[in-house]
């Protein structure tokens, strides 16, 4: 077992961004026989959830977002490597993410948080852009066997689209085989149930829960 | 909406004095119980009536500075906006352009 | 225990007791508190917020007396986005004679600065003409919207795509970049419209690119008010606090990202607004109760530190009226008349 101490160091190195710090406590705890799963599970994920926390607060900014991001994929790598397995565990455990805004929308600074924010937590994230139609955005769904499709609207007029997303996916047979979010100003919890998608996001971290949630029950 | 929020809270524009509080508000900066009050000196009303439209038309009437039902006559758009100019005694920019482009 | 009516933050209707409603108050002013470090309303403003919510009628209303000043914004906007057909001039008429306004914006539909910059002097005799037949004040609006200053857009990298993909510096560099030219933009056409005799120029949702956004308007705000002394300036913003886009950026040494509305508004009069209009988002998965108490608190705090008049904004989705197209009258009255008898402010 790892000792507390360690387990809220290494959190908070996380949390500050100290990539030296956080690669240094992870080789350490690794050498001295501790579990790295622990060491994520205990430290890590529970540190870039806080980061989240502290950026939908207004207390930490996008550029430490990305950076606490690069901080944790050198921990997740680490982690990765040391296992008996040698499989990518936490990388799995995260998830396959398409995500876009819909054809008609040009609006991108909330996806782009909502990306940066998921790739923080590890997902494997493919982000297609904006104004994207919802051919494109299944076609690479399929291509990369995506767990989660994530669409985002800015505006009412646009938001059609996610529904358009829905029934695309039920006509090409397809609905089973992918999860759905959406997300964006005027999307609401009712028009997710409406169009049956299944999460709404009210924010970027409420996002990243949603989509963990959806994998833990897939 | 905007009419919800028209009836529930708002000074009822030309109905009432709320053009006039806002153009006080915008032209000296004064906080709105400032300009309520100013207004209501300047236009011999109790702070109070400057919402109750009965009271303010016949206050926007006698005074000539634009109503909503307008009559044959009276001051209407610009032409109001001089006579608030002047019973508010702020300055209106549309108004002084007017002056100048007019040459008066 | 009798059940109150309430509805959600998008307007899905619920029924709450009386011990649940209060709670649902206790939890929306404690996280907003938590949120800004500001304090939670007292025990007064809960029981009068409780009596709003509570009342049995559908329409619920200030105190004759304490009335604030209603200004709209993109009226001439929305009211072609219902299907109504009239022209910009006619809209304002409207407004003014029929809506309640007490005062209106003038815009132009692309509602952003930048767009505007190529037709402004066709722009200019509509304000003009809009003036001669209108009595209210009338704004001259747009957005500073620095998203357009990015690639496919504008000229500059996308700090959108940069971020994500850890180009930090990059990203810096860019949003640095697109202040100059929104400042710019915003001058000159703000320039123009004052000159055709606009009685004030209103900066609406600033911030909605993140802390450049928030600075161009500052940055703007200053210029237009060095060059015309008299100018009047409202900043409508964006959300409850600043997007830190870039993260490091200053306004006359305070750094601008993570500011909430009590904050904001000191750095608007600062840069020489005449007016602010703070927001709070509406939370949908909240109720109506949680919201209103939240947004009452940041508001709450806002107004007592302001030097200059403010004007919450309470349309769709912000000031816990709904996400919902059409807002219903319960939600949106009970929300307009506990923000005016709350909280110290001169407009909505």
């Amino acid at each position: 077992m790892i000792s507390p101490e360690i387990i809220e160091e290494a959190k908070q190195m996380l949390v500050d961004q100290n990539k030296a710090k956080v690669e240094e406590i992870t080789k350490k705890v690794i050498a001295d026989g501790g579990d790295p799963l622990e060491l994520m599970n205990q430290a890590y994920i529970p540190g870039i959830n806080k980061v989240g926390d502290l950026f939908g607060r207004g207390e930490l900014f996008l550029p430490e977002l990305m950076q606490a991001a690069d901080v944790m994929k050198i921990a997740t790598d680490l982690v990765n490597d040391a296992l008996a397995t040698g499989s990518n565990v936490a990388a799995k455990k995260a998830g396959r993410v398409v995500i876009a805004t819909v054809k008609g929308d040009v609006h991108d600074i909330g996806k782009c948080i909502v990306v940066s924010l998921m790739k923080a937590n590890g997902f494997e994230v493919y982000d297609l852009g904006r104004d994207i139609d919802v051919d494109t955005i299944i076609q690479k769904a399929d291509e990369v066997n995506a767990d989660v499709i994530g669409t985002s609207a800015l505006l009412t007029t646009t938001m059609k689209e996610q529904k358009v997303l829905e029934e695309a996916l039920k006509s090409a047979g397809m609905r089973d085989r992918f999860l759905t979010m959406v997300g964006g100003a005027p999307v609401t919890p009712r028009w997710a149930a409406r169009i049956g998608a299944d999460a709404y996001a009210e924010d970027a971290q409420d996002g990243v829960n949603k989509v963990k949630e959806l994998i833990a029950q897939k | 909406m905007a009419i919800t929020h028209a009836h529930a809270s708002g000074m009822g524009g030309m109905r009432g004095a709320g053009d006039l509080v806002a153009r006080v508000q915008m032209s000296k900066g004064m906080r709105t119980w400032e300009a309520k009050q100013y207004v209501a000196d300047k236009l011999g009303v109790a702070v109070a009536e400057l919402t109750d439209p009965v009271i303010m038309t016949e206050v926007r009437e006698d005074m000539n500075i634009g109503q909503i039902t307008p009559l044959p006559g009276c001051a209407k758009g610009i032409e109001a906006k001089f006579n608030i100019q002047k019973a508010l005694d702020i300055q209106i920019n549309c108004v002084d352009r007017f002056r100048k482009r007019a040459a008066i | 225990m009798a059940k109150i009516f309430s509805r959600y933050g998008d307007g899905t209707p619920l029924e709450l007791d009386e011990k649940e409603l209060m709670e649902e108050l206790h939890a929306g002013t404690e996280d907003a508190a938590d949120r800004a470090k500001v304090s939670t309303l007292t025990d007064d403003d809960l029981k009068h917020l409780y009596e709003i919510l509570a009342s049995p009628y559908k329409f619920v209303s200030v105190e004759p007396g304490k009335e604030v000043l209603l200004t709209y914004d993109a009226g001439t906007l929305k009211i072609r986005r219902v299907g109504v057909n009239v022209d910009r001039i006619q809209a304002l008429q409207i407004y003014e004679k029929i809506m309640g306004a007490d005062t209106m914006e003038l815009c132009h539909v692309d509602y952003s600065y930048k767009p505007l910059k190529p037709i402004v002097t066709m722009e200019q005799p509509i304000l003009e003409q809009a003036l001669l037949s209108t009595h209210i004040p009338l704004f001259y609006g747009a957005m500073p919207n620095l998203g357009l200053y990015s690639q496919p857009d504008g000229p500059f990298p996308n700090p959108a795509e940069l971020l994500p993909n850890g180009k930090i510096k990059e990203a810096r560099e860019s949003l640095e970049q697109t202040v100059e030219e929104a400042v710019r933009d915003i001058v000159f056409a703000g320039s123009a419209m004052y000159e055709s005799g606009a009685d004030g120029i209103n900066l609406d949702s600033v911030g909605a690119a993140g802390d450049a956004d928030f600075l161009a308007s500052l940055m703007a705000t200053k210029k237009l008010k060095e060059k015309y002394p008299d100018i009047c300036i409202e900043i409508g913003m964006a959300g409850e606090f600043i997007l830190g886009m870039h993260g490091e950026l200053e306004f006359e040494g305070t750094r601008l990202a993570g500011l909430y509305a009590h904050d904001q508004v000191r750095l608007a009069a600062q840069a020489g607004a005449t007016i602010f209009g703070p927001v709070v988002n509406t939370n949908t998965t909240e109720t109506s109760a949680w919201n209103l108490a939240r947004a009452i608190t940041f508001m709450k705090a806002c107004g007592e530190v302001a030097e200059i008049p403010i004007h919450p904004n309470m349309g769709m989705g912000v000031g816990a009226v709904p996400v919902n197209d059409h807002p219903p009258i319960d939600s949106v009255s009970r929300a307009s008349a506990a923000m005016t008898s709350l909280v110290r402010l001169d407009g909505l």
